[in-house]
């Protein structure tokens, strides 16, 4: 065995570790479940058929919100980046951080008062939420490619579009996808929320749990979406490893 | 050193910003003296004046308590009274009933309701005093002049409506209790399709209910001031299918056995408080944004209870 395949199946046991590790909490937990006697208030949420679709609305929302902040904020943050002015920037960050100070539960909250209660409200206040942490990263990635680097591609005679896509995106790239994973991440979470405006969700049954002290409801709520968010992590980890530009 | 003396002047101002005991209650007696630390509440309108009400009472026969009400949750507040952190809190005996003592099935009048949840709470040594005539149940409401197109005053009417009409707001915990959507919808054969029934936070419903967009028909609560405020008609529970949430004191059962002169002097006022005066009461603080600690003061002095 050479050192390199030893190399691999190390890797490959990494990548294999986190899926397992929620597999086991997730079969240790439903075993716990199958021990109690649940109640009927208990019985209307711990069935297969109620569980499937709160969590698919769970993944629903978070992927799409995920990907909707990836197609706005990306691009938000190169233009910002390519105009270079210190205050559009500045400005363009400012709309950031408003979206991600204002709690998300008062915005989603009061645009389901003003606007319209459901899915897209509730979409909404998770972009408005995760936006930041992808314009930041695709700034600071764009920022930081070395500029002795840039002044070589373009000594080569790129135009300033073709060092973007060439040289400055893929080397920021690494950075760019950090800030995805982390929204991504964060919109898990946050997601809990869309319970609040009929945009359903894990909150239903987090919520429901607390509101009514059934701690196996609260419990299963909470796992699973731990349980999500630990995946989807592990697989922008994956998409991260697979996507980065060699020798970076 | 600064620091001490810092605390000493906050201590001075918050001092002088309580209305101290001996100031304003011009002594009715000193029965309750010794009597002394918490009066939680839960965090809505309605337990923060009845903590300020039951507080401002007792400290007027002689004890010194003072109200909190910064706890969030219900159960955090009833975690609070069975560690002793609070004297005592107002609760409503469904809740202890449902939420507190697991059970499912609610008892059907006030007094078997009252009774049942004196015996479950007293082996867990909480004791209940003062049972006052109002009840914060659940019921729907309805925009009231949409009630009068659709021509509904009691919710045995929703039956009759077009699938169309037949549209709600409720809260996610209402829509798996026994005591809320699936028994409901069941003895009134609403018979709405699952799109039909929106899942809202307590908040939103009321304002979803007044814009009649989301859904016609609101869950709400009996008690709550906004109901009156936003124009809401409350649909007649005709066939009595909502359980009994009367309030009551809850107190640490030891308090109540050194001092139980707590009864009686709660008494008069929990006679007063009735489902319409407690309306009345909310609606100051929801509606017009008074203080709850006011509100207290001026409807005990205006009953001439202190």
């Amino acid at each position: 065995m050479t050192a390199h395949t030893g190399q691999v199946q190390r890797l490959a046991l990494k990548r294999f570790v986190t899926p397992l590790a929620v597999v086991v909490v997730l079969a240790l937990l439903f075993l716990w479940l199958s021990t109690l006697s649940l109640d009927s208030i208990e019985q209307r949420t711990l069935n297969t058929g109620y569980l499937l679709d709160r969590t698919q609305e769970h993944l629903v929302l978070t992927v799409v919100s995920s990907a909707l902040v990836a197609l706005l904020a990306i691009p938000a943050g190169i233009a910002a980046y390519r105009v270079r002015s210190k205050a559009v920037r500045a400005l363009v960050i400012a709309l950031g951080n408003i979206g991600q100070a204002t709690p998300a539960v008062g915005l989603v909250i009061l645009l389901a008062i003003a606007w319209q209660t459901g899915f897209y409200t509730a979409l909404i206040s998770l972009v408005a939420y995760c936006f930041l942490p992808v314009l930041r990263n695709t700034l600071t990635g764009l920022e930081q490619v070395d500029h002795a680097t840039r002044e070589a591609a373009r000594g080569m005679g790129m135009t300033p579009r073709q060092v973007l896509w060439r040289i400055e995106l893929p080397l920021a790239s690494p950075v760019i996808l950090a800030g995805l994973r982390t929204a991504l991440v964060f919109s898990v979470g946050v997601a809990t929320i869309a319970t609040f405006i009929n945009a359903g969700g894990l909150g239903d049954m987090i919520v429901n749990g607390l509101k009514l002290q059934r701690y196996p409801v609260i419990v299963v709520g909470a796992v699973l979406v731990a349980s999500i968010a630990v995946l989807i992590d592990w697989a922008a980890g994956l998409v991260e490893d697979l996507v980065r530009p060699r020798g970076l | 050193m600064y620091k001490r003396a810092l605390i000493g002047v906050l201590a001075l101002g918050l001092a002088a910003c309580s209305s101290s005991p001996s100031a304003d209650t011009a002594a009715k007696s000193e029965d309750l003296k010794g009597l002394s630390g918490q009066i939680g509440s839960k965090d809505f309108a309605e337990q923060y004046i009845l903590a300020h009400l039951t507080t401002k009472l007792l400290n007027a026969h002689g004890a010194t308590l003072e109200a909190n009400t910064k706890l969030v949750g219900s159960a955090n507040v009833r975690q609070a009274l069975e560690n002793k952190q609070f004297v005592g809190y107002w609760e409503y005996t469904g809740t202890s009933w449902i939420t507190y003592n697991k059970q499912t099935q609610p008892l059907k009048t006030e007094k078997e309701q009252f009774d049942a949840v004196l015996k479950a709470d007293e082996a867990k040594s909480i004791a209940w005093v003062a049972p006052a005539p109002f009840n914060n149940t659940y019921t729907f409401a309805i925009r009231n002049e949409k009630a009068k197109e659709l021509n509904v005053t009691k919710m045995s009417d929703i039956a009759k409506l077009p699938a169309n009409e037949k549209t709600f707001c409720i809260e996610s915990e209402f829509s798996t209790r026994d005591d809320g959507w699936p028994g409901v919808s069941k003895t009134y054969s609403f018979d709405a399709p699952k799109d039909n029934v929106k899942l809202l936070d307590t908040g939103v419903i009321y304002t979803a209910t007044k814009d009649g967009k989301d859904c016609n028909f609101g869950e709400v609560f009996a008690t709550d001031g906004r109901i009156a405020a936003l124009g809401l008609t409350v649909l007649q529970d005709d066939k009595a299918f909502f359980p009994i949430y009367q309030g009551g004191f809850t107190l640490q059962a030891d308090v109540l056995k050194s001092h139980p002169k707590i009864a009686d002097v709660l008494k008069p006022m929990a006679d007063k408080l009735t489902t319409e005066e407690m309306q009345k009461l909310n609606a100051k603080v929801d509606v017009d944004g008074d203080e709850p600690d006011e509100v207290a003061q001026e409807w005990l002095t205006s009953q001439g209870l202190i």
